[in-house]
């Protein structure tokens, strides 16, 4: 029989493994970026190419994509899904060796990506370019985590499952099965293998796998930290539960329908295009419903923004997820995905979301984590607040540049004469790029000094924890 | 309207699949809604906004041992 906890049965909580979830999330922030920054770099100064293969632009802005994605958000999803688990069930984990399992299962998957990216082992679908063998390490690995949250929460001592749990699920369930069937192929040996799609299926696959990776893995899972965490750092109750509960089943019913709108004016039939912008304008009420629901729960507390710096990151994280959801849609229309697609204003979108609401998301929950995991204060108050301006500054500069590089691309290439003949070659095009592919590596750089800036202060924070606890340690054995 | 015909004899077993899941999710959806916004179950649901908040009133953090 479930029962409601109490004060009168405290719970011992298994919370090492997310501490160094914690850590390394904070760790691959730094690692992500400045792999980012140094790509960004590439583009506006090639000879940072310096005639190696393995650290030209081709195989480095995979190995970008895998540390950002898989390493930063992996363990920051992992270490706050055992965290709101256990926390919300009044419960320890249904297995701690398990999580101990996933926590080095996944940085063993980051250690084989770290090598066989920038060798060119891949097999080259956005988003899921490791080799088969880790593909099937990333399975085992992600089944270990997805098995012991729904165990948790199985064994939990609240009546109640609560939404952050849900949206938990939700990317643990699609997530699972877009990976599987993304993913199959034919091997021909350990580092080479054939994806068993080809042509347009293979497109729609890779499609339907990639926006649903960002739709369900990047916007379930952190709406899932969301909802928690910004309730706790606010001390207030959830604006409206009812909203949750829509904005998790219509992300549900609505996101897998999406992937599509990639593929506009391709060999794909013209109505899974259609179909798919329709469902992705639809797609903004759930999600401008869930940025409100978020935001009001900060109703009444506003004044709470001007001395909270840990608030200042999650408010401003759903300001960005409204943005990029409201201008998701708004590109996947033919008439404006005529001028948005393949060019550099895809790359500032997916970076407001990535920059603006992941880690911003991620970074308000770590700190509030980790004060919480340590039993401390931040070691610098300060530093969470130049770490909060230099994201935001670096997450606009970043997203301008792409805006302006992206539509002006646009805008040449579609360019004619009174001939009919195209006003500008592809060469002056990326000619033209230059100021705003600079001015983009400078944005990514200020973004990366705020996350050395963000491990700094854990790791001082942590050293600080830990010698007050040798500190009142001494006393009591003496 | 042409656009939107419906050639019923010369549907696949992968178009009747993805219909069935079509309007499966559409009835669901509708499900969704209509439970969610019923002025009856405004109490169930909004009874829980508060849970994240109660959390602390029975932790005890660190590494079980």
């Amino acid at each position: 029989m479930i029962v409601e906890a109490t004060q009168a049965t405290p719970v011992k909580y298994d919370m090492g493994v997310v501490k160094w979830f914690s850590i390394m999330a904070v760790v691959y922030l730094v690692v992500g970026t400045l792999l980012g920054v140094w790509i960004a770099s590439e583009l506006a100064w090639p000879f940072l190419n310096l005639d190696i293969p393995e650290i030209t632009f081709g195989r480095l802005r995979p190995l970008h994509t895998n540390a950002v994605i898989f390493a930063f958000g992996g363990c920051t999803l992992f270490g706050t899904g055992f965290y709101m688990a256990q926390r919300t069930g009044a419960t320890n984990l249904w297995s701690n060796g398990l999580a101990w399992f996933t926590f080095w299962g996944w940085n063993l998957i980051i250690l084989l990506a770290i090598i066989t990216l920038p060798l060119g082992i891949t097999q080259s679908k956005e988003y899921a370019e490791l080799e088969w063998p880790i593909d099937i390490m990333v399975a085992v690995v992600w089944l270990s985590f997805g098995i012991n949250h729904i165990m948790t929460v199985a064994k939990r001592k609240t009546s109640h499952i609560y939404v952050s749990n849900w949206f938990t699920w939700g990317m643990f369930i699609m997530v699972t099965y877009l990976h599987v069937v993304n993913s199959l192929a034919i091997p021909v040996s350990l580092t080479q293998s054939y994806s068993i799609f080809s042509g347009v299926q293979d497109a729609m696959i890779q499609w339907w796998w990639g926006h649903n990776a960002v739709g369900f893995y990047l916007t379930a899972g952190f709406l899932g930290i969301m909802y928690y965490f910004v309730p706790k750092q606010a001390n207030r109750p959830v604006f409206s539960y009812r909203l949750s509960v829509l904005h998790f089943w219509t992300l549900m019913f609505g996101y897998v329908w999406l992937g599509a709108h990639h593929l506009q004016y391709t060999a794909l039939p013209d109505w899974t295009g259609s179909l798919a912008a329709a469902i992705s304008l639809a797609m903004i009420i759930p999600s401008w419903g869930g940025a409100m629901n978020g935001m009001m729960t900060l109703s009444g507390a506003w004044d709470k923004l001007r001395t909270d710096y840990i608030m200042r990151f999650l408010v401003v994280s759903l300001a960005f997820y409204a943005m990029s959801t409201f201008e998701g849609p708004v590109m996947s229309i033919k008439t404006v995905n005529a001028l948005s697609h393949y060019t550099d204003w895809t790359v500032g979108h997916v970076h407001s979301g990535a920059l603006g609401w992941v880690v911003m998301v991620s970074a308000g929950a770590l700190y509030h984590m980790i004060k919480k995991l340590w039993n401390t204060e931040m070691y610098s108050d300060n530093l969470v607040n130049v770490h909060f301006w230099l994201a935001t500054i670096g997450t606009v500069v970043y997203i301008v540049a792409m805006w302006v590089s992206g539509i002006m691309q646009g805008l040449m290439w579609r360019d004619y004469d009174e001939y009919g003949t195209l006003t500008y070659t592809f060469v002056e095009s990326v000619s033209a790029m230059h100021p705003y592919y600079a001015m983009r590596a400078i944005g990514g750089m200020i973004f990366n000094l705020g996350a050395w800036i963000m491990l700094f202060n854990v790791v001082m924070t942590v050293r600080q924890a830990n010698a007050a606890r040798v500190t009142n340690a001494v006393p009591a054995k003496a | 309207m042409g656009y939107l015909g419906m050639d019923v004899a010369a549907m696949t077993t992968n178009d009747w699949i993805g219909m069935f899941f079509s309007v499966a999710v559409f009835i669901g959806m509708v499900y969704v809604y209509v439970m969610v916004f019923h002025p009856a179950n405004k109490d169930m649901f909004e009874s829980q906004r508060g849970m994240a908040l109660d959390d602390d009133d029975h932790i005890n953090m660190g590494e079980k041992r």
